[in-house]
């Protein structure tokens, strides 16, 4: 369980909004630049992640184990999410529908 | 044969956006860089002049493991020039302005980033400074240092270096501390963990000028 996990928690939760579209985007396995391209077409142009930021993100998350190594493809690693992923991604999710929820609530 | 042109310039650790526009600055005037010789000794090489973006990491698992990390820049558009010192040349055909054309999109890795810098760079320089040059300083000012003319100028010179060293950590603390507020600006330990490290700063300053006081009275 993250729950007891005190390094996790501190630098995943809440988590960047690269961490996210990454931890999101690894639910099927990809590689580093078909994420960028993956984020690039789910926000309509509007979020173009960088490569070293992208990068550092992946290595850190790899060590974290939050996504595993998969494959090496033309030059490329992929990765996958893991079950500790999993679970700081659905954290995430549910903060963000709360304050999504809240949100809507305040508008009216 | 391209003409080429060397260039001495200094930029510090926490400088490297300088040193990015300094790059740009040059290829825009039709020189672009070609490889450094030696630290801050850029050499250059004509060519168009053309608006381009140039752009530094420091990561050494990425050199370590150089093909992938040099394919995900190239996928994103950056060119791989070459590595210096543990940092990476990148250079970007885009004509797109400093504001859209980043290597980090967010402060965090910016962030991360310097800490990659601190570990690689800084702890070095703060391991020779505790176990070289402060004691150093301490004994040529208080007198121990075999006497002489000799070891006054010695006093100086590391008065000197001391000085220069405290200046780069504290303006490198400085600039940890913008990016951590920026990132965290609800979390209210960062000013006293940044108090704490500007206060030992000043410690040593003081320290110094006490070695300083003593040395000279003790002279007469």
């Amino acid at each position: 369980m993250i729950a007891t996990d005190a390094h996790i928690k501190k630098v995943y939760v809440p988590m960047t909004e690269t961490g996210f579209y990454i931890l999101l985007c690894l639910r099927q396995p990809n590689h580093g630049y078909g994420i960028v391209q993956k984020v690039k077409e789910l926000t309509k142009g509007e979020i173009l992640l960088a490569p070293g930021t992208m990068y550092g993100s992946l290595s850190k998350m790899e060590k974290d184990g939050l996504i595993r190594f998969v494959r090496e493809e033309e030059k490329r690693k992929s990765y996958v999410i893991t079950a500790l992923g999993k679970e700081v991604l659905e954290i995430e999710m549910k903060r963000i529908e709360r304050l999504h929820r809240n949100m809507e609530e305040m508008r009216e | 044969m391209r003409e080429k042109k060397t260039a001495l310039k200094f930029f510090t650790v926490c400088q490297y956006q300088q040193e990015e526009d300094y790059l740009s600055t040059m290829h825009a005037q039709g020189w672009q860089l070609a490889k450094i010789i030696f630290p801050c000794f850029y050499q250059f090489e004509q060519c168009e002049p053309k608006k381009v973006a140039y752009r530094l990491d420091y990561n050494q698992e990425g050199l370590a493991n150089k093909t992938e990390y040099v394919q995900m820049f190239s996928d994103c558009g950056g060119e791989y020039l070459f590595e210096f010192c543990g940092y990476s040349y990148f250079r970007s055909q885009s004509e797109r302005s400093r504001g859209q054309e980043e290597i980090f999109c967010d402060d965090a890795s910016r962030l991360d980033l310097m800490k990659r810098v601190l570990r690689g760079r800084m702890i070095p320089l703060i391991v020779m400074f505790v176990l070289v040059i402060l004691p150093q300083f301490a004994v040529t000012t208080l007198g121990y240092g075999g006497g002489g003319g000799v070891q006054e100028v010695l006093s100086v010179c590391f008065l000197l270096l001391t000085m220069l060293y405290l200046v780069i950590f504290g303006v490198t603390a400085f600039q940890f501390y913008q990016y951590e507020k920026k990132i965290w600006p609800e979390k209210t330990g960062i000013k006293y963990k940044y108090c704490g490290i500007f206060g030992f700063i000043v410690l040593i300053v003081l320290c110094r000028g006490l070695f300083l006081y003593f040395g000279w009275t003790l002279r007469d």
